[in-house]
């Protein structure tokens, strides 16, 4: 790997990122928040000193080299960007009051959409703080290294293998054969879904700046809400099928949105085996969750309690319109394992994805068929198309590591003080994405109170879980921070 | 009628073969040791490119009545058709061998701008027939005529079948329907009245389509319900076609052995329902592993004749009931079936069969070949001058039978008392050596 490049990439990156602090500064100096803009204003500097500086720590030559990024140093590239603007991104968190490692915690689970908090006492914090929450979200959600691809010249070419190792899913998909605008028209109909979601919680009787954040939130699949008490501290319910609608969205392909939207075809949604994997999956778990709650008496409230929380995990995005650490066991136990299915892959969703599900799924019963048919040809398919063998294994190698780093996580909590149920929910919520989880950090709940440490293991797990832990686990082989020499391949035309 | 072939392969060598007695037909190839092949026929070969304007010429394209491209190139085919056109205005019928010329349904996509009439694509020919004998259970041959409101299908009687019982009055076949040939001892005959079947006739029985479906159950008894098991020996290109025609039937499940595993890797890519099996369909021991003797039904459509001929009586030891084979070499169509095989069919001869129904047009037409050539399903329709009478006054033939009247949109089966009038479309059962009298008879022209 050579250093010197991925140092230049993630310095160009992070100097780009300081421009984002102009955002929550200004919308603090409309609140007159002085203290929180000056800490906005602080870590817009920094970025931008620290990236001008690992810029040119890279040299002249990681300039030329940068439209040849290799796979392995894409993935260096992103994991160790999106720690460095998780670090950034927390500043203001620290001018505002919060220790470093809640602020890292609680700037590392906006990025990642997760949503789960640090936060005590919200009223200790101004408006300016909870904007920059839900802005975090927002950019996580389709990816800051997308939105970068999308507005630097400079990545337009050496972007595609960084577009790839932040995007979610097994296996790339785009809407344009170019990468750069890839990554504009995705982040146009992101924008554009969120604008109108801003518009329809505004007419649902939200606050202009209430319905920016929600709207910044959902779409994100992310879950921080300025409210305390999360969705439900409104009792809105217009405004909660709003957000179960939004959910939906934020949880489907947004590539698959796009062709269907670009092409005025809705069948092209229908014909989806993922998303219509997704759509079972929430009608299935919605019924059970239904029954769960309140037996076979339904009414609007109690249908549209369970649609909400049940979209709420499986998109990942965690919004609580009731408390649900009130819940029965039984109806805990779908929403748990709701969290290890996640939203789609190419949506806002985190967790891991309904298509690898679909794929290990199909990919079993095919073994199974062939201990009856030693000597049949298998393919596993998708959408009628044949699924290479290298992206399968790639699922059992991702569930393998999901798995692997969930145990360790588990146990790491739990040895350091936390209950099971806690140990087990919030580190299933962290390396999901999703957020809250139960006993002491549930919907109504917070992380504050645990282990040091178990917040430094939970952000760690946020930060593989949105990676999706190949890129991240990668960088702990040893191998990868031998700088390689500037060899002629980083010269020659084919080098990649 | 004078006739163009292109390509002197299996096709052009049997069209011209059959065309020669009656037509006058010029065949091109630039392959001069196929000359050969057409020494022995009454036609006219051309050795040259079928896409020279100049070897055209020769064949004298401009004044043709009917030009085929028959080489194995598609490209070819096509580019000879066009010219073809812009030198005279023959009608023009191509033979593919892909599917990218022809659309969802079978029609050619945007082939007619080169002039081209008709496109032909044999194998898929051959697979369509297949599938229609393979979805009618316990038959060894089936077709279907108007559009599916007339079905015709074979059966060869073994012990117990109930035709057997009686003569053919006392039967009480379903109404609609009738047995409008037997062939006994390589012998094609109308049967009448008393005649009594016999263990290993084959009988041809013609009728409505809701009146065949109570012939299906009369006949074999017990195929209602229950899905068959289909095994396709080959994956090749008619392999392929009958998979992905029978793949989405609810009514059939799908086995296909092929041997070459990337050749399986594309049919599993290709086909949803059918599971493809990697193997050798020659090989007793795979065949015994999976199964294959409690197939209802093995297609066996190797491109080799004794690979083909070894699968399936391999799969007739195990069991199989119904054996459909693929015959190259169309001498070796009779052996086939002598020894033991229930059908043998040849891509080569579905083509043949359909550029002979277009070339004999006209007021009748040609609607099936049975029977290797010896028999003949026509469409008449009857000449105005022609006498309206009932049938049991035209007396009986051995050799022809009017199976259906066509009226108004409906397939009426006919009896004694019914009558024929002129502008009546009729559908004739006749052997090879009475269709000319058959057609002459209807259109006016002989007594």
């Amino acid at each position: 790997m050579r250093l010197d490049l991925v140092v230049h990439v993630c310095g160009v990156i992070v100097r780009v990122f300081g421009a984002v602090f102009l955002a929550p500064l200004a919308v603090s100096l409309v609140f007159h928040e002085y203290r929180d803009a000056t800490g906005f204003g602080v870590a817009g500097v920094v970025s931008a000193l620290l990236g001008h500086l690992m810029r040119h720590a890279g040299g002249d030559a990681a300039q030329d080299a940068i439209e040849s990024l290799r796979r392995v140093e894409g993935f260096a590239v992103v994991s160790l960007s999106w720690l460095l603007i998780a670090h950034l991104a927390g500043i203001p968190y620290v001018w505002a009051g919060l220790g470093p490692i809640d602020a890292l915690f609680e700037s590392m689970s906006g990025l990642t959409t997760t949503g789960a908090t640090v936060l005590r006492d919200f009223a200790q914090f101004g408006r300016g703080i909870f904007f920059w929450r839900a802005l975090t979200h927002w950019l996580g959600g389709m990816g800051v290294i997308a939105l970068f691809v999308a507005v630097l010249p400079r990545l337009a070419i050496g972007g595609r293998e960084l577009f790839f190792a932040e995007a979610s899913g097994p296996s790339g998909e785009k809407v344009s054969p170019q990468i750069r605008r890839t990554a504009s028209l995705l982040w146009r109909l992101y924008a554009g879904l969120t604008a109108m979601q801003t518009c329809a919680l505004w007419l649902a009787g939200f606050s202009f700046y209430d319905a920016v954040c929600h709207s910044m939130a959902t779409l994100a699949a992310g879950g921080f809400s300025p409210h305390p008490l999360s969705v439900a501290g409104y009792q809105n319910p217009a405004a909660e099928w709003i957000i179960i609608v939004f959910m939906f969205i934020a949880g489907a392909s947004f590539t698959l949105q796009y062709r269907a939207l670009a092409r005025g075809n809705a069948r092209i949604l229908g014909a989806d085996d993922e998303l219509k994997a997704y759509a079972g999956v929430i009608v299935v778990a919605t019924v059970l969750l239904a029954v769960a709650l309140a037996g076979w008496h339904w009414s609007e409230s109690v249908v549209r309690t369970a649609l909400f929380h049940v979209l709420s995990i499986i998109t990942t995005t965690g919004f609580a319109s009731v408390d649900f650490q009130l819940w029965n066991d039984q109806a805990k136990m779908i929403l748990l394992a709701l969290m290890f299915i996640g939203g789609c892959a190419g949506s806002a969703g985190g967790g891991p994805k309904v298509v690898r599900h679909v794929l290990l799924a199909r990919y079993t019963l095919q073994e199974l068929r062939r201990a009856l048919h030693p000597r049949a040809v298998l393919p596993v398919k998708l959408g009628g198309r044949v699924v290479p063998e290298s992206v399968l294994q790639g699922v059992i190698v991702f569930f393998l590591f999901y798995l692997l780093t969930y145990a360790v996580g588990v146990i790491a909590i739990v040895a350091l003080g936390a209950d099971m149920v806690t140990g087990l929910s919030a580190m299933a919520a962290a390396l999901g994405n999703v957020g809250p989880g139960f006993n002491q950090v549930g919907p109504m709940g917070h992380y504050g109170d645990m282990h040091p440490v178990s917040r430094v293991v939970l952000t760690a797990a946020m930060w593989i879980g949105r990676l999706e832990v190949l890129p991240v686990l990668v960088l702990l082989r040893p191998e990868i921070w031998r700088a390689s020499r500037w060899g002629n391949d980083s010269r020659s035309p084919g080098g990649r | 009628m004078r006739i163009v072939i292109v390509g002197g392969g299996q096709v052009g060598s049997a069209l011209a073969r059959t065309l020669s007695a009656d037509h006058e037909v010029f065949v091109i190839d630039h392959q001069p040791a196929i000359a050969d092949v057409f020494a022995t026929m009454d036609v006219e070969f051309i050795t040259g490119s079928g896409t020279s304007e100049d070897v055209l010429a020769q064949a004298d394209t401009a004044t043709a009545d009917v030009f085929v491209a028959a080489t194995g190139l598609d490209e070819v085919n096509i580019v000879a058709c066009a010219i073809a056109n812009r030198m005279g205005n023959p009608e023009t019928i191509c033979l593919v061998s892909r599917a990218d010329f022809l659309d969802a349904s079978g029609n050619m996509a945007g082939l007619d701008q080169f002039g081209i009439d008709r496109v032909l694509w044999p194998e898929a020919q051959l697979a369509a027939d297949i599938e229609r004998i393979v979805t009618a259970p316990g038959a060894i041959d089936a077709e279907v005529f108007e559009g599916g409101i007339v079905r015709l299908l074979e059966y060869r009687l073994a012990a117990g079948s109930k035709l057997l019982a009686c003569p053919l009055r006392e039967l009480h076949l379903p109404r609609g329907s009738l047995i409008v040939a037997v062939k006994r001892a390589g012998r094609i005959f109308v049967p009448r009245g008393e005649t009594q079947l016999a263990i290993g006739d084959k009988v041809i029985v013609m009728g409505t389509r809701e009146a065949m479906v109570d012939v299906e159950a009369f006949v074999h008894p017990g195929s209602a319900g229950g899905r068959q098991q289909v095994t396709i020996i080959g994956g090749g290109d008619v392999g392929v076609q009958l998979a992905e025609r029978l793949d989405a039937s609810p009514l059939v499940d799908v086995r296909i052995v092929e041997r070459d595993p990337a050749r399986g890797a594309m049919l599993a890519a290709r086909l949803t329902n059918t599971l493809v099996l990697n193997g050798d369909g020659t090989d007793l021991e795979f065949l015994e592993s999976e199964d294959v003797g409690r197939s209802d039904v093995l297609v066996s459509v190797i491109d080799n004749d004794e690979r083909n001929l070894l699968a399936s009586l391999l799969a007739r030891q195990l069991g199989v009931p119904k054996v459909i084979t693929r015959v190259g070499r169309p001498s070796n169509l009779r052996l086939f079936e002598r020894v033991g095989i229930d059908v043998a069919l040849s891509a080569r001869g579905a083509a043949v069969t359909s550029i002979l129904h277009q070339i004999t047009g006209g007021t009748a037409s040609l609607l099936a070949v049975l029977e290797e050539g010896e028999a003949r399903v026509l469409e008449i329709t009857v000449a105005p001058t022609f006498a309206p009478r009932d049938l049991k006054d035209m007396g009986t033939a051995e050799d022809a039978i009017v199976a259906v009247i066509l009226r108004g949109g409906h397939a009426v089966v006919p009896r004694g008392d019914d009558r024929i009038e002129p502008g009546d479309r009729i559908i004739v059962f006749s052997t090879r050596a009475a269709a000319d009298r058959v057609y002459a008879f209807f259109s006016g022209t002989g007594a």
